[in-house]
């Protein structure tokens, strides 16, 4: 039987009353996309804070590349080969583009004692660094300061840097939130690059036709619980789906008409 | 030179080498420290100790001088990384003003008197005062530069610009938090350390009240002015703000108010410092020399 990189079992996080996730369950297998669908507050982002490290789960079980992982600190996830992003972006602001490149590269180098102490603007560095940046297309600002970039390239940019990090799964925060149209159907199709790498993905999405068109798989939140899983079609013909979307006009209207 | 300009210029680069390891704790690594002269003393009161109680020389203790302030700023360094910014001031305050009690109220430090009839330094044979004291303090802090300049240059130091810029993404990225601000604070500490030891053979004798929390605010004061996180500007901090007040002798009694102006004018006007990115100082230089490095 095939193994699943990432599973998730009976995952909860409540925040004193609040049950922000309660009691999820999913597994994403090497080499797909998958998605997680849902309206605002649905329970998402924290989510993807356990499955990173930054919370720790108030319940449930967490398996990554088939070692138990929840409750480990993100930096360990990270050594792990998880990479993510974040919602609110967080470039490193006074550095250079390339240089937030070559702090993700620095996770071969960080974890022991002895290898920190080795230089990090060495050529080969700067070459791996540089070859990332051009398959995000951000080569040409390589020597500009990260804060001044705009919105799009620093999504791009957070997406290099988990790239490096993230040699077996990407989580993605919803990377096209704030996007014009262009820069959206770019991402398409670096995500989709990404995958080809043998990376896999997992990805946080409000938007549901990028969702559609991109995952292999959806999985659909709402006020903490999973919804329903499934394929794109399965999703969009699902009628609790549709509810979580589009509120309860439509059975309303039936049951008024 | 006369002694009284060396004497000057002695004291500035023993201030520019502890300024350099706090350069590295606020600078680099982004954590905020409002007690470094408590190392700066930890340093000058181990060094003095071991010179008066235990008779070593100061090549012998030296090493010991360096490893005792680095390990108390590594202990000290545990709790209090564990709080941020305005935590962490308020914090590393309570440890000045702890460490400097400690040596005001233990007898074995000396109490109020402090400690005295500290020797001097001997090298091949040779007595170093005046001048050859002011030299041997200039080759430490070329070597304190020098680790400085390597510091920003490993993967140690990237992973300290990275908790500055920002602690969860960097943390993303495989590094530990507390384990790399720990080793800022452990280097920084060290080299204030150093400082110390130089300090307590220059003035032969140290009490508690030079390392007061005044001092921490005079020793941030140097690096504020000089640009957090360059290389030059514990160098460029010490000299100014140790050369002013001699400038300004009839004002002595005002050099609080001094540096307090200095410091609010340049967070106004100059948040980077004299030597940061966007400053008057690198315009003017990008504009004699152009393309040159910023």
């Amino acid at each position: 039987m095939k193994q699943p990189l990432l599973k998730v079992e009976g995952l909860r996080k409540h925040f004193g009353g609040l049950k922000a996730v309660d009691g999820v369950d999913f597994q994403v297998d090497r080499g797909e996309i998958l998605g997680i669908l849902g309206p605002n507050g649905a329970g998402k982002t924290v989510c993807f804070n356990m499955i990173s490290g930054i919370y720790k789960p108030t319940g449930g079980r967490i398996f990554f590349d088939r070692a138990r992982t929840d409750g480990l600190p993100p930096f360990r996830l990270a050594a792990m080969g998880l990479g993510r992003t974040f919602q609110i972006v967080k470039p490193f602001t006074s550095l250079t583009v390339l240089e937030n490149v070559l702090v993700a590269r620095g996770i071969a180098h960080y974890g022991r004692f002895r290898r920190i102490w080795g230089p990090w603007r060495s050529k080969d560095q700067v070459a791996a660094a540089m070859g990332i940046l051009e398959q995000v297309g951000l080569a040409e600002l390589a020597g500009r300061k990260a804060g001044l970039l705009p919105l799009g390239n620093l999504r791009r940019l957070e997406i290099a840097r988990a790239m490096v990090v993230g040699r077996k799964l990407i989580l993605l925060d919803e990377s096209f939130s704030g996007l014009r149209h262009g820069e959206v159907s770019r991402l398409e199709d670096l995500i989709r690059t990404i995958r080809q790498m043998g990376i896999t993905v997992l990805l946080i999405e409000h938007n549901l036709r990028v969702s559609m068109k991109l995952c292999d798989r959806i999985v659909v939140l709402d006020h903490g619980r999973k919804l329903a899983e499934g394929t794109a079609e399965q999703i969009q013909s699902n009628q609790q789906v549709i509810e979580a979307y589009l509120g309860r006009r439509r059975r309303k209207n039936a049951a008024g008409g | 030179m006369s002694g009284y300009l060396i004497t000057i210029a002695t004291i500035v680069v023993i201030n520019a080498i502890v300024v350099c390891g706090l350069n590295v704790i606020v600078g680099y690594a982004g954590q905020i420290s409002l007690g470094h002269a408590a190392f700066f003393g930890i340093g000058a009161y181990s060094a003095a100790i071991l010179a008066t109680k235990a008779g070593l020389s100061f090549w012998a203790s030296l090493p010991m001088v360096v490893i005792i302030s680095g390990l108390v700023g590594l202990l000290l360094g545990l709790p209090s990384l564990r709080v941020k910014e305005d935590f962490l001031a308020i914090t590393t305050i309570g440890i000045n003003f702890i460490v400097e009690a400690v040596f005001l109220y233990i007898p074995f430090f000396g109490g109020a008197l402090g400690i005295g009839g500290i020797p001097r330094i001997y090298l091949f044979g040779l007595k170093l005062k005046g001048f050859s004291f002011f030299l041997l303090c200039l080759a430490f802090l070329v070597l304190v530069m020098l680790a400085c300049w390597w510091f920003a240059r490993c993967w140690a130091g990237l992973a300290c610009f990275a908790l500055r810029e920002d602690e969860q993404a960097a943390a993303s990225m495989g590094i530990s938090p507390v384990r790399f601000k720990l080793l800022a604070f452990v280097v920084g500490t060290a080299m204030a350390g150093l400082a110390g030891a130089l300090y307590a053979h220059y003035m032969r004798f140290i009490s508690a009240s030079d390392f007061s929390f005044p001092v921490s605010i005079t020793l941030l004061s140097m690096l504020v002015l000089g640009g957090m996180g360059k290389l030059w500007a514990p160098l460029l901090g010490a000299a100014i703000l140790g050369a002013l007040p001699e400038i300004f002798r009839p004002l002595v009694e005002y050099r609080i108010l001094f540096y307090t102006a200095v410091l609010l004018l340049m967070i106004r006007f100059q948040p980077s410092g004299l030597l940061g990115d966007d400053s008057l100082a690198r315009k003017v230089l990008a504009r004699v020399v152009p393309g040159g490095r910023s």
